[in-house]
């Protein structure tokens, strides 16, 4: 085992564990681990400034998306339209709690929170306001990486909507509009955060 | 080019902030580690990763079987009720002449979790044995795996919005049936299944193997 002077100047790969000195990147590189080729760093053009934008797009999109009408069908005369809460109501009254509860967060609290987490977080950051609670809760934000299904529930509007293409009239409503509009802003705002910036900064404020 | 792991060098990289921390004077092999930059408490690997994988992939492959066996749903149209399971409903498409659909939805509901049920098996199966193990290939299949997860819930989704859409009164309207919760809970075990596998235990176990070779 040789000995290693500087733990600071060393990065590990997170899906293979391979050890290399941190390179320095200029915005817009990235370095990739020369074993399993997955990314170790990245430094992304922008993106305390991008990701704010986004997200804050992405709060005011968030009440349209959810609660304006997807889509509607028309059928003997007789005219019916849902939004994305009538899913989740629909599925209460069916006794489908378990579903109801799992579509909730996984198309409407997690998305949300993963917005409001953005912003908050790239808010303290642009404004400089560092707090060492910014620690626990970015960390926090991670937890949520894996659990977003907006662009899954976008993919089963569209099968829906063949499906209900050949025996029904189908009208597409802003609902559906906003709802696309929304899935742009909130997969680009976490796609924007820089993290390894995010981190390194905190690390420097708050290291004792 | 020999390439050194952080493990070998003492060191753990932590899960959420990817901060290297020195875990030379932690006695007790894979103890819990505080990282120094979160705070947040974390392992140098996942604890008991293989062990994990393999019961929730078990009980994602039992909750599969009732999930194609009851409908996913039910079609009311003038007061009748027509129950479906995912493979009529397939088959349904396939008879509409709507190809590119029903491929999607087989894709999705069937394959995808059957794909990812068997793959995390055999990668269960070729760390714990080391058998024909190739790491890089093998990493790259997992990363699939873990991508793959969450496409598997369009079916659920595809069944709340006809549910809530669908709903014109005697005419027709939708009724989920008892396979949404079964396919739900099958997608919700793969993926904590493949969250709980560590891609890490792949390389660690070749690099093993070269060493006892040696």
């Amino acid at each position: 085992m040789t000995k290693i002077k500087n733990i600071k100047s060393l990065i590990a790969c997170q899906q293979c564990d391979a050890l290399y000195d941190e390179p320095i990147l200029k915005q817009g590189q990235s370095a990739k681990c020369t074993r399993c080729g997955c990314t170790l760093v990245e430094r992304k053009v922008d993106s305390i400034e991008r990701s704010f934008y986004w997200s804050l797009a992405g709060i005011m999109l968030s009440a349209p998306a959810i609660s304006l009408p997807i889509m509607g069908v028309t059928l003997v005369g007789q005219f019916h339209h849902a939004s994305l809460l009538d899913c989740i109501l629909a599925l209460i009254d069916n006794g489908f709690f378990m579903i109801a509860t799992l579509v909730f967060l996984f198309t409407l609290a997690v998305p949300i929170v993963r917005l409001l987490g953005a912003f908050y977080i790239t808010y303290s950051f642009k404004f400089k306001r560092l707090k060492p609670s910014l620690l626990h809760f970015f960390r926090a934000y991670h937890h949520l990486d894996n659990w977003v299904m907006l662009n899954v529930f976008m993919l089963g509007i569209v099968v829906s909507m063949y499906k209900l293409l050949d025996d029904t009239e189908l009208s597409v409503n802003m609902g559906l509009l906003a709802f696309i509009l929304w899935l742009i802003c909130s997969t680009m705002s976490s796609s924007a955060l820089d993290q390894d910036y995010i981190w390194r900064e905190l690390e420097k404020e708050f290291d004792n | 080019m020999i390439i050194k792991t952080a493990k070998e060098s003492g060191l753990a990289l932590c899960p959420k902030c990817h901060k290297l921390n020195d875990i030379k004077q932690i006695s007790g092999n894979n103890a819990r580690v505080e990282c120094s930059r979160c705070r947040g408490m974390f392992y140098q690997r996942k604890p008991c990763s293989l062990q994990n994988t393999l019961a929730w992939n078990v009980a994602a492959l039992i909750a599969f079987i009732p999930a194609n066996i009851y409908p996913i749903m039910i079609v009311f149209s003038m007061g009748i009720g027509e129950p479906n399971t995912i493979l009529s409903g397939i088959s349904e498409f396939i008879d509409y002449g709507l190809y590119p659909i029903a491929v999607i939805i087989f894709t999705a509901s069937i394959i995808v979790p059957l794909i990812k049920i068997i793959g995390l098996f055999l990668l269960v199966y070729r760390v714990h044995t080391g058998v024909r193990l190739r790491p890089d290939k093998h990493s790259k299949f997992y990363h699939a795996l873990e991508f793959l997860g969450p496409w598997s819930m369009l079916d659920v989704f595809v069944v709340a919005l006809l549910i809530a859409v669908v709903e014109l009164g005697f005419v027709t309207s939708v009724s989920a049936g008892p396979a949404i919760n079964y396919f739900t809970l099958t997608v919700i075990f793969t993926m904590i299944a493949a969250n709980s596998f560590d891609p890490r235990l792949l390389w660690d176990k070749k690099q093993g193997c070269e060493n006892a070779k040696e």
